[in-house]
C-alpha cells in the first residue's frame, strides 16, 4: 500500500484538509472523509454521472478521478447549490415543480451537469440542453421533465430580480 | 364492522377537494433535490465495518477448496466467510418453485457466474477488496448448461444433480375449448419470437448494514428493502430465530422497479456480523455486482404463438408456448414473471379461448429477477405480433384489427379466459383518442408517401392492460402461499392537531408519501404541511408490503381511508358528547365536525383530538383517550385459483394505448423514432404528475428493453454485459417525449376509483415500437421477431432479405 498523502481542497465554499491513500477515489473522500453523501455513486465506472461534482467549475465524475487529484482545486457539490440559510437554488425549485425526479438518486449529479450548462449557456435550446446530459442516465422520469426542469430554471435564471 | 370506501372524489368529507386529484409538488422533493436523502451508503454506525463479496468466475465449476487463510490474515480483516458458515447457520434459499435454490454462499458447486462463494468484512471496504485477492479457491470446471433449449431436453446435463433433470415447473393450462376453436378457425397463424434478458438496473444498487447481536440474538438491518416486512419474515424463516427478533428497517432508496435484489447481500451480512462479534457489517453493491450477480436480469424467453381467427378478424382462440430461462436458481420470485401474463393473457380482447404451456428451465446464468411490469412486456409483445400478422393477412388496418376484438366497454366486469376480472375499461375510446391525436389517416399518407421514396417508415398501434393490485393468489400455482396483502397505516393527530401517518413502505422514487399526504390533508380539511408521513420498521408497522404489482396506490389509499373513517368516529364521539347529542347526528365536514341540524355547532377536528388527550373529563365513557386509528386494506373476494389456475387475482385493470412511428435505416439497422402518442387510462389519477412520470418513465425503460439493452452470456456461461458500456440503458437522446392524454374509467373496485398505475408503458411500449418495426419493414418481406431489434440484429436481418 502506497504511502498516504496529504491534499487540501475547498468545497462549497469550506477549505478541507485530508490524508488519504492515492488510491482513494474523489467520491469515497466526498463521501467517506468529508461527510458530503449528497452526491451519489450509481456506477463507479464512469457511465451513469449521479456522481458528477464542478471541479473548478467544469462537471467532473468523482468516480473515475482520485482524490490526490483534487489536491488544491474548488469544488462544488450538491450540498453547496441552496443557500446556507436552506434557500433553494432555482434549479432546484424547477425540479420540485416540473417533476424532475422521482427517486431522487441520480438528481444530484444532473443539477451539477445543469448548473455548468447554465452558468455557460443561460439560455439554452433542447438541443443544447440534450447535449448536456446526453452523458447522464434517469432510469426513473424518461428525462422529459428533466428537460422542462432546466427550461424552467433557465428562466428563472434569467429573470430579473424583483 | 364493513367499510364504506369512498368511490370517488365527491364522497370525500370536503366541499370541495382541494389536494386529491391534483397534481401538488411531491412532499419527498424538498429534501432529495438538496441530497439529504438518508439513502443506505450514507449511513455510518459507530464500530461499522464493510462487505466484500467473491463472486465464481465460472458459470459451472465444482469447488475443491477454499482457502481464507491468507484473507483472514490481512490488516484490517475483521471476519471471513464461506458457504460451510452458511450450511451452519441458514437454510437454503427460499425458492419459487420450491427446492430449486442453495445457500447465499456456495457449498459443493458454482452454478453461474457471479456466484457468491466467500465474504469478508474490513475496517474499510478498499481493504475488503484487497482480502478478496488473498483468497485461494479451487474450481474443477464443469461442463456450463447455456443454451435453453438443450437444457431442457432429457439427458441435459443438470444444474442441480438432486433433481431428475432442468425443468423447474411444467404446466400446459388449458382455458375453454381451445383445440376445436383453432380446427373451427378460417385462418391460423403460427409465429416464433424471442426476447432477451433485460431488467431493472434502478441507479442507486443495493445496500445493506446487518447487525446480529449475540447477547440476545437479534438481527437489526436497515437497507435498501422494497419490501422489508417481508424480507423480514424471510430471515426469521432462513436463520431458524423467532420473529419478532429480526427488525427491518428500510431506508429510501434511489429506484426498484422490482429488481432491486438483496437477499444474498442482506444473509452474508447477517453472518458477517455474527461471526464479527456483532459489529454493524455494510455492504454496497456495485454496478459490476448487479449486474452479474444482483436482482438485474428478468424475462429470457423462447415463444410459439398462434391465433385462430374468423375472415372477420375476430380472433378466436390463442395459444402461447413459453420456455423461460431461469437461471442458475429459482430464488428471488422471478418465476412469477412467467406467471403474471396469465393476470392479463388475452390481453384487452375478448379471446374466449386460451391455452399457456409454460416451461421453466434452469440453466447456469443469473437468477431470474422480477422487474417492472413482472412478465406481460414480452407476451404483449407476442400477443400484437400475432395481431399483427393476422391483420395483414386479412388485409384489415392494425387498429380496426384491434377495435374488433376488444372488450365492449359495455361488458365489465369482465373476466378473461385466463380467470382474471377486469374491473373496467373504456379500450375503444382509448383506441380513438390516440388515432384521433395522432392524426392516423394522415400518417398512414405520410408513410405511404415515405414508403415511395424508398423510406421504411412503420406504425405500430397496440393497446394493453396493466394489471394492479397484485395479489398472492395470482402465483399459487408456483407454490406462493396465501391470499391478500394487507397494507396498513395508522394515523395519529396530536394534541397540537397535526397529523403523522406510519408506514411500513420505504420512499423508492413512486411519491407514495405525497399520495397519504394528499389523502389525509383532504380528509381531515388541513394543509399538506399539517400532515408528516413517518416510515415504521416492521415490528413496530402495522402489516404492510411495500411496493409491487401496481398495487400500493390503490392499497395505501384503502388504508388511510379506513383509518380515517375510524378515527373520525372517535372524534364524533367527543363532538356529540360536547354539543349533548348522538354521534349520528354529528358529520365531518371540511375539517369540522359539525350537528348536523344545527351547523353553527362545530368543532374542529384538531381540537377535538385536543380534547381527548388533555380533558379526560369530556371523553365520552366508550372512547379511549387516543386520538388514532390504524387500519390495513387488502382487495376484496381474492380466493384460491381453480384447477386450471384461473382466479381473480390482480383487482384492477387500466389500459394504455400508444401509437408510434418508427423509421428504419436499411445501411445502419438503426431505429428512429419519430412519432409518439399515448392515451392512458388508470382510472382516478390521485395525483396525476405522479401518474404522467411513472407513464414517462416507464416509456423509457421500454424504448431500453425493445432497442437497446440485453444481457448476452457467451457459450461458455461468461456475462458480456457486466457493465454500462455493454448494458446500454437509454440516454435523453435515445427516449421519445410522447404526447400524452389521460382518460378517466374509475374503477368501480377500489376507494376513489384509483387503479393500479406505473407500469402501463412497459406493458405497451415495446409491443408498439415492435408493431412498428415490422410494419416498416413490410415491404422488404422480413419480420423481425426477437428482442432488442438492435442495429446490428436489424441490419442482418435486411441484409438476408436483399441478399
Amino acid at each position: 500500500m502506497a504511502a498516504k498523502r496529504d491534499i487540501r481542497l475547498t468545497v462549497n465554499g469550506v477549505a478541507y484538509e485530508a490524508t488519504v491513500e492515492p488510491r482513494m477515489t474523489l467520491v469515497d473522500m466526498l463521501r467517506g472523509e468529508l461527510g458530503l453523501t449528497g452526491t451519489h455513486v450509481g456506477c463507479e465506472h464512469g457511465v451513469c454521472g449521479a456522481c458528477t461534482v464542478l471541479m473548478d467549475g467544469r462537471a467532473v465524475r468523482s468516480c473515475i478521478m482520485l482524490a490526490v487529484q483534487a489536491d488544491g482545486a474548488d469544488f462544488m457539490t450538491i450540498e453547496g447549490l441552496a443557500s446556507r440559510e436552506g434557500e433553494l437554488h432555482p434549479i432546484q425549485q424547477a425540479f420540485i415543480e416540473e417533476r424532475g425526479l422521482q427517486c431522487g438518486f441520480c438528481t444530484p449529479g444532473f443539477m451539477m451537469s445543469i448548473l455548468e450548462l447554465l452558468q455557460e449557456t443561460p439560455d439554452p435550446t433542447d438541443d443544447e440542453i440534450k447535449d448536456a446530459l446526453g452523458g447522464a442516465i434517469c432510469r426513473c422520469t424518461g428525462y422529459e421533465s428533466i428537460l422542462k426542469s432546466v427550461r424552467s430554471a433557465a428562466k428563472k435564471l434569467l429573470a430579473p430580480a424583483s | 364492522m364493513t367499510f364504506e370506501f369512498p368511490k370517488s372524489l365527491d364522497d370525500l368529507p370536503i366541499s370541495s377537494p382541494k389536494w386529491v386529484g391534483k397534481p401538488v409538488n411531491r412532499v419527498e422533493d424538498p429534501q432529495l433535490v438538496t441530497g439529504k436523502t438518508e439513502f443506505i451508503d450514507n449511513i455510518t454506525l459507530p464500530g461499522m465495518v464493510h462487505c466484500a463479496i467473491l463472486h465464481s468466475p465460472h458459470a459451472h465449476a465444482r469447488i475443491k477448496s477454499i482457502d481464507m487463510s491468507r484473507a483472514a490474515a490481512l490488516l484490517g480483516v475483521v471476519a471471513t466467510l464461506t458457504g460451510e458458515d452458511a450450511e451452519r447457520w441458514s437454510r437454503p434459499m427460499y425458492t419459487t418453485p420450491q427446492g430449486w435454490g442453495g445457500y447465499v454462499l456456495a457449498t459443493d458447486k458454482v452454478r453461474f457466474v457471479g456466484e457468491p462463494v466467500a465474504a469478508v468484512a474490513a475496517t474499510s471496504r478498499y481493504i475488503a477488496e484487497d482480502a478478496l485477492e488473498l483468497i485461494d479457491v479451487e474450481y474443477e470446471p464443469i461442463d456450463p448448461i447455456v443454451d435453453a433449449f438443450s437444457a431442457a431436453q432429457p439427458g441435459s446435463p443438470k444444474v442441480f444433480e438432486e433433481h431428475d433433470d432442468n425443468i423447474m415447473y411444467q404446466r400446459v393450462f388449458t382455458w375453454g375449448e381451445v383445440d376445436e376453436s383453432f380446427q373451427k378457425a378460417d385462418h391460423v397463424y403460427k409465429e416464433s419470437f424471442r426476447w432477451n434478458r433485460v431488467g431493472a438496473n434502478p441507479l442507486e444498487t443495493f445496500g445493506v448494514i446487518s447487525e446480529w447481536d449475540l447477547v440476545d440474538d437479534t438481527l437489526t438491518c436497515r437497507g435498501a428493502f422494497q419490501t422489508a416486512s417481508f424480507m423480514a419474515m424471510g430471515r426469521a424463516a432462513t436463520f431458524r430465530l423467532p420473529s419478532n427478533k429480526v427488525r427491518f428497517i428500510a431506508q429510501p432508496h434511489g429506484g426498484s422497479f422490482g429488481g432491486k435484489g438483496g437477499g444474498r447481500g442482506t444473509d452474508i451480512t447477517l453472518m458477517l456480523s455474527r461471526k464479527a462479534a456483532g459489529r454493524p457489517v455494510k455492504w454496497i453493491e456495485d454496478r459490476m455486482e448487479y449486474l452479474s450477480s444482483g436482482g438485474s436480469q428478468a424475462w429470457d424467453r423462447h415463444y410459439e404463438a398462434s391465433i385462430a381467427v374468423n375472415d372477420d378478424g375476430t380472433v378466436t382462440a390463442l395459444r402461447v408456448k413459453l420456455l423461460d430461462d431461469m437461471g442458475a436458481t429459482a430464488e428471488g420470485f422471478g418465476a412469477t414473471g412467467a406467471v403474471k401474463p396469465m393476470a392479463s393473457f388475452t390481453g384487452c380482447y375478448a379471446i374466449p379461448n386460451a391455452e399457456y404451456d409454460l416451461t421453466l428451465v434452469a440453466t447456469n446464468k443469473l437468477p431470474a429477477s422480477p422487474y417492472r411490469g413482472m412478465g406481460p412486456p414480452p407476451h404483449n409483445f407476442v400477443l400484437e405480433q400475432m395481431m399483427d400478422i393476422a391483420a395483414r393477412d386479412l388485409g384489415l388496418d392494425p387498429a380496426e384489427m384491434r377495435r374488433r376484438n376488444f372488450i365492449p366497454a359495455d361488458q365489465f366486469p369482465y373476466i378473461i379466459a385466463s380467470g382474471n376480472e377486469y374491473d373496467s375499461g373504456e379500450y375503444e375510446a382509448a383506441l380513438d383518442k390516440v388515432l384521433e391525436m395522432a392524426g392516423y389517416e394522415q400518417l398512414r399518407r405520410e408513410q405511404e408517401e415515405a414508403r415511395a421514396q424508398g423510406r421504411h417508415v412503420g406504425i405500430g398501434v397496440v393497446s394493453t392492460i396493466e394489471p394492479g393490485v397484485f395479489d398472492w393468489n395470482a402465483y399459487t400455482v408456483i407454490g406462493t402461499q396465501g391470499i391478500g396483502i394487507p397494507e396498513g397505516v395508522t394515523v395519529a393527530i396530536d394534541t397540537m392537531g397535526k397529523i403523522t401517518a406510519r408506514v411500513g413502505f420505504a420512499l423508492e422514487g413512486q411519491g407514495q408519501y405525497t399520495v397519504v399526504t394528499q389523502l389525509l390533508a383532504e380528509y381531515f380539511g388541513v394543509e399538506l404541511e399539517d400532515v408528516r408521513v413517518v416510515l415504521a420498521d416492521n415490528l413496530s408497522a402495522p402489516p404492510n408490503f411495500g411496493p409491487g404489482g401496481s398495487r400500493l396506490g390503490v392499497a395505501i389509499t384503502g388504508a388511510v381511508l379506513g383509518a380515517a373513517q375510524r378515527l373520525t368516529e372517535k372524534l364524533t364521539k367527543v363532538a356529540a358528547k360536547l354539543f349533548e347529542v348522538q354521534p349520528e347526528d354529528v358529520e365531518l365536514l371540511d375539517g369540522m365536525l359539525r350537528v348536523k341540524s344545527v351547523p353553527e355547532s362545530q368543532l374542529s377536528v384538531a381540537n377535538a383530538a385536543a380534547i381527548m388527550l388533555n380533558r379526560s373529563d369530556m371523553l365520552p365513557p366508550d372512547v379511549d383517550p387516543s386520538p388514532q386509528a390504524t387500519f390495513a386494506w387488502t382487495a376484496p373476494g381474492r380466493v384460491e385459483p381453480d384447477e386450471q389456475g384461473r382466479v381473480k387475482s390482480y383487482l384492477t385493470a387500466a389500459n394504455a394505448c400508444h401509437l408510434v412511428m418508427v423509421e428504419v435505416d436499411p445501411d445502419t439497422g438503426q431505429v428512429e423514432i419519430l412519432k409518439y402518442y399515448i392515451a392512458d387510462d388508470c382510472g382516478t389519477r390521485l395525483n396525476p404528475a405522479n401518474v404522467e412520470g411513472m407513464v414517462q418513465g416507464a416509456v423509457a425503460q421500454g424504448v431500453g428493453a425493445t432497442l437497446l439493452e440485453e444481457y448476452v452470456y457467451d457459450d461458455d456461461g461468461q456475462l458480456l454485459t457486466a457493465s454500462f458500456m455493454d448494458y446500454l440503458l437509454p440516454t435523453i437522446h435515445e427516449v421519445p417525449f410522447p404526447e400524452k392524454a389521460a382518460l378517466v374509467t374509475p374503477s368501480p373496485f377500489t376507494p376513489l376509483g384509483a387503479k393500479g398505475a406505473g407500469e402501463s408503458a412497459i406493458h405497451t411500449t415495446p409491443a408498439a415500437i415492435m408493431c412498428a418495426i415490422n410494419d416498416a419493414l413490410l415491404p422488404l418481406g422480413v419480420r423481425a421477431k426477437e428482442v432488442p431489434a438492435s442495429p446490428n440484429r436489424l441490419w442482418k436481418l435486411i441484409q438476408g432479405a436483399s441478399g
